[in-house]
């Protein structure tokens, strides 16, 4: 199973993913044309932070089996076999946000879409980028994301990573205080900086 | 979106002035959007442009680098992340640099006008200062007109903008140990102007990718605007307007009127608000406040342009820089006059909201939706009282329904230049130096800057200030820092009891209070003078007295070559709020850690103020032992 792994902890906030995700979305594809377009595109990964300075890239999770899916009373939503996607049906959604209620995440969020002619705001949720997958290319906000904080990959070979960021740390140190490589000291003493701002 | 305790709370956690508290509280009633509100929209805010780690220089860019170590590890062009680092670093230091100096200049020209004869209002006030600086410019005073030697004194300080010359005359008062370090590591500022533009060269795409010597760039650019462009600004300022001398006064958004026509003058340079304060004596404007129903016109100041009048002539204070919208929704200000640096643009809609008007009046600080009244030399003394006279028509138009003023002023002492604290030493820093050596005062620190919406206004500046003084140590101030230690009442003489016994008895003894106020932001330049002088008297550099520096709230560009001048002067100096350099290991270390073998000085990260206080505290026990005290 192939999907975006977030590393939390990579975050900076940036926002890139969210430029990048609305872009993929837009008529034009171009970042210099999408905020003049008739309905303009949003990002549907939504990056929020906790005390100014912690940050979280909240993204779907294509769950199996999904609940905003389960609740649907329309079948507005649906899954695409091959990739695992779960994607919306603009056109039988009826706005009833039962499936933003389900969802454990709360990443649902209702906007126009170019794909209808009416103005109705819709479940405008993540499609996993499905376009760019099926032309083996990787997920837009993954793509744009240049600290590692968003993977597109196979789970488990994403998971192992973090296993063998654990496995160094736990035998390199051996008992002492020596930690593994995960993350470079400069940003660790600016954490520590923004973490005693945070708190004062 | 609050309810009446959560604005309490809420205003609580924004600021520690309790008539700050009280205004935060309306503007958030009157649903007026501040600073604070603007800075939790921006959350989160991009980690590569606070990292320091992005790079958007040349239109290949921008590019950004994993501050995790992965890909990618450099731009488009090929530079690293050191590389990139220092040089943001030094474009923003020499866009701060270029104001304080660019703010000097303008002060020279009116200077120079006045010599000769052409500006309106002005003269020459300190004329004693006017030799004495001329003197160390080789210019003749004896059987001189004042105008004569000022305007070859206009010219002389004009000429250290450029590059012919080759140095800068008022670096010349650095003890010669400062100034051999700076020789041997090639970093004496050679002119003014002539830094800050070979500083934008560096920058530019594939010049200097060295992080090293572009960081000595910064120090020779920041040495520039210390003991240069910021250092012209006072002297000119005093020659023009006086020195200052200590004087009471008062601060916080309380010194505003319920019935006088409220004028707030804001920004940084004293050209334009000392005409004003002379406008306002005229007795036709008084007359015209007193027909449209107002008591009279009560003048204000806010920022370092308050600073300036407040030293030298005692008007009152209301605030600092996050108190500027603030001070409009009392709603009780019928103009802000501005110039320039650190007015936030968002201050005609909050003037919008109210009756204020705001007036700009500098040809390179314009704000749409605002009066614009273009200040000149030559006439400047008609447009202050034009400003005056708008102001006044301006009084019928306040709404007495949406008016608060908060609480009651704080009494402040202000007007420390270093001539005048020298002066009440008897003439010599002498008795200073033995009350050092004694341990009656442990050390002097200089807290200067700005407010910055992550930390509690004013928390870091007076919480520092209270740990410094609790450990017999000395508070110089400027800038924003005064003013926050002005309405937490740190500036006044009875302030000594907060502090520790020896350095009481010397406040005491003396009539002056614990933290004293030494002006604006360009006047750090008097400190660094007083650190020359007591080094001098002591034949060492700078960097081996027992001094220090903070900037616990800082957020301008102008603070980076304040604190890189303190640094490369010698003054180990600690920052609230982290530079946008820790994307960079190396610049870092160098900056924390590697000056200290060159200028005996570094730069620490320290946001929480009483442990900032211990690393100065070490740093001045560290100083006092070398020196053998
Ligand atoms: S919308 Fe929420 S519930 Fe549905 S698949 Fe995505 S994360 Fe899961
Ligand atoms: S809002 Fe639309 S997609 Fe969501 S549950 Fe209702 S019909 Fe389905
Ligand atoms: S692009 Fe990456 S680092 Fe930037 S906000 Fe998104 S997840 Fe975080
Ligand atoms: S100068 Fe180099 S790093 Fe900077 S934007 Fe241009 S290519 Fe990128």
């Amino acid at each position: 199973m192939k999907t975006v792994f977030v590393r939390q902890d990579r975050c900076v906030g940036c926002r890139h993913c969210e430029i990048a995700c609305a872009v993929e979305h837009s008529e034009s594809k171009d970042l210099f044309q999408v905020f003049t377009e008739e309905k303009p595109s949003h990002p549907r990964i939504h990056v929020e932070s906790v005390d100014n300075y912690l940050s979280f890239p909240n993204r779907c999770r294509h769950c199996d089996p999904a609940p905003c899916m389960q609740v649907c009373p329309t079948r507005a939503l649906s899954r695409d076999e091959a990739t695992g996607s779960v994607l919306v049906s603009y056109t039988r959604c009826i706005q009833c946000s039962v499936c933003a209620m389900a969802c454990p995440f709360g990443i649902i969020t209702f906007q126009q879409v170019r794909q209808l002619e009416s103005d109705r705001e819709v479940n405008a949720k993540c499609d996993n980028c499905i376009g760019r997958l099926s032309e083996n290319r990787i997920p837009a906000c993954a793509e744009a994301c240049k600290t590692g904080a968003l993977e597109f990959g196979d789970v488990n070979d994403l998971i192992k990573e973090t296993r063998a960021d654990l496995t160094m740390r736990l035998i390199r140190s051996q008992g002492s205080d020596i930690q593994g490589p995960a993350m470079p000291d400069n940003i660790r003493a600016y954490k520590a900086v923004m973490e005693t701002i945070a708190n004062l | 979106m609050f309810s009446s305790s959560d604005i309490k709370q809420e205003a609580e956690k924004r600021a520690l002035d309790t008539t700050d508290q009280e205004i935060i509280g309306k503007a958030i009633e009157d649903g007026i959007e501040t600073a604070w509100e603007r800075f939790a929209l921006q959350q989160p805010q991009c980690g590569f442009g606070q990292l320091g780690v992005c790079c958007n220089n040349c239109a290949m860019g921008p590019c950004r680098i994993d501050p995790y170590g992965g890909k990618p590890s450099h731009g488009v062009c090929g530079a690293n992340v050191d590389t990139i680092v220092s040089r943001n670093l030094l474009d923003d230091l020499s866009v701060g640099a270029a104001a304080h100096s660019d703010h000097g200049r303008e002060v020279v020209e009116v200077l120079l006008e006045t010599a000769e004869g052409k500006s309106e209002g002005y003269r020459i006030c300190d004329e004693e200062k006017l030799k004495r600086v001329a003197e160390e410019y080789g210019i003749g005073t004896a059987g001189r007109s004042k105008e004569d030697i000022a305007k070859d004194l206009a010219l002389g300080m004009l000429a250290e903008f450029g590059s012919v010359k080759g140095f800068i005359q008022m670096a010349e008062r650095a003890p010669d140990k400062t100034k051999a370090i700076w020789t041997e590591f090639g970093i004496t500022p050679r002119g003014i102007d002539r830094e800050i533009v070979e500083a934008m060269h560096r920058v530019h795409m594939g010049v200097d990718a060295d992080f090293i010597n572009i960081l000595l760039h910064a120090m020779r650019t920041a040495l520039a605007d210390g003991w240069g462009g910021s250092m012209i600004a006072t002297d000119c300022s005093d020659i023009l307007f006086g020195t200052p001398k200590p004087l009471t006064s008062w601060a916080n958004l309380g010194t505003l009127s319920t019935d006088k026509v409220n004028v707030v003058l804001h920004g940084h340079n004293p050209l334009l608000s000392e005409m004003i304060v002379q406008a306002v004596e005229d007795p036709e404007l008084k007359k015209y406040a007193i027909e449209k129903g107002a008591k009279g016109i009560n003048l204000v100041g806010m920022c370092c342009t308050g600073n300036e009048l407040l030293m030298r002539s005692g008007i009152p204070i209301a605030g600092n820089v996050l108190d500027q919208e603030l001070a409009i929704a009392t709603g009780a200000v019928e103009a802000m006059v501005v110039d320039y640096q650190c007015i936030f643009p968002s201050i005609p809609a909050t003037a919008g909201c109210y009756h204020t008007k705001v007036v700009t009046t500098s040809r390179k600080a314009k704000i749409p939706g605002t009066q614009y009244m273009e200040f000149s030399a030559e006439t400047a003394l008609s447009t202050a009282k034009e400003i005056i006279r708008l102001a006044i028509d301006n009084y019928p138009n306040r709404n007495l329904d949406r008016v608060r003023i908060p609480g009651k002023p704080m009494k402040v002492m202000a007007g420390f230049s270093e001539e005048e604290i020298r002066k009440a030493l008897g003439g010599t820093y002498k008795p200073l130096i033995d009350a050092i050596v004694a341990g009656q005062i442990k050390g002097v620190v200089g807290i200067v800057g700005c407010n910055h919406p992550r930390i509690k206004q004013d928390y870091g500046h007076v919480t520092l200030a209270k740990e410094l003084i609790k450990r017999n140590i000395l508070v110089v101030e400027t800038g924003c820092a005064a003013i926050a230690c002005g309405k937490a009442g740190l500036l006044l003489p009875e302030a000594a009891d907060n502090a520790g016994s020896r350095l009481k008895a010397v406040c005491n003894l003396l009539g002056i209070p614990p933290v004293l106020h030494m002006g604006s932001c360009v006047d750090n330049s008097r400190i660094l003078v007083m650190a020359s002088m007591v080094a001098k008297e002591l034949g060492v550099s700078i960097g081996d007295l027992p001094l220090g520096g903070a900037a616990p709230e800082w957020y301008s560009q102008k603070a980076l070559p304040i604190g890189t001048y303190f640094v490369a002067s010698g003054v180990y100096t600690v920052l609230g709020i982290p530079p946008k350099i820790f994307g960079s290991k190396n610049v870092l270390n160098l900056l924390a850690e590697g000056l200290k073998g060159i200028t005996n000085s570094a730069f620490a990260v320290e946001p929480d103020p009483v442990k900032a206080a211990d690393l100065l505290e070490e740093e001045i026990n560290r100083k006092r032992a070398a020196l053998g005290i």
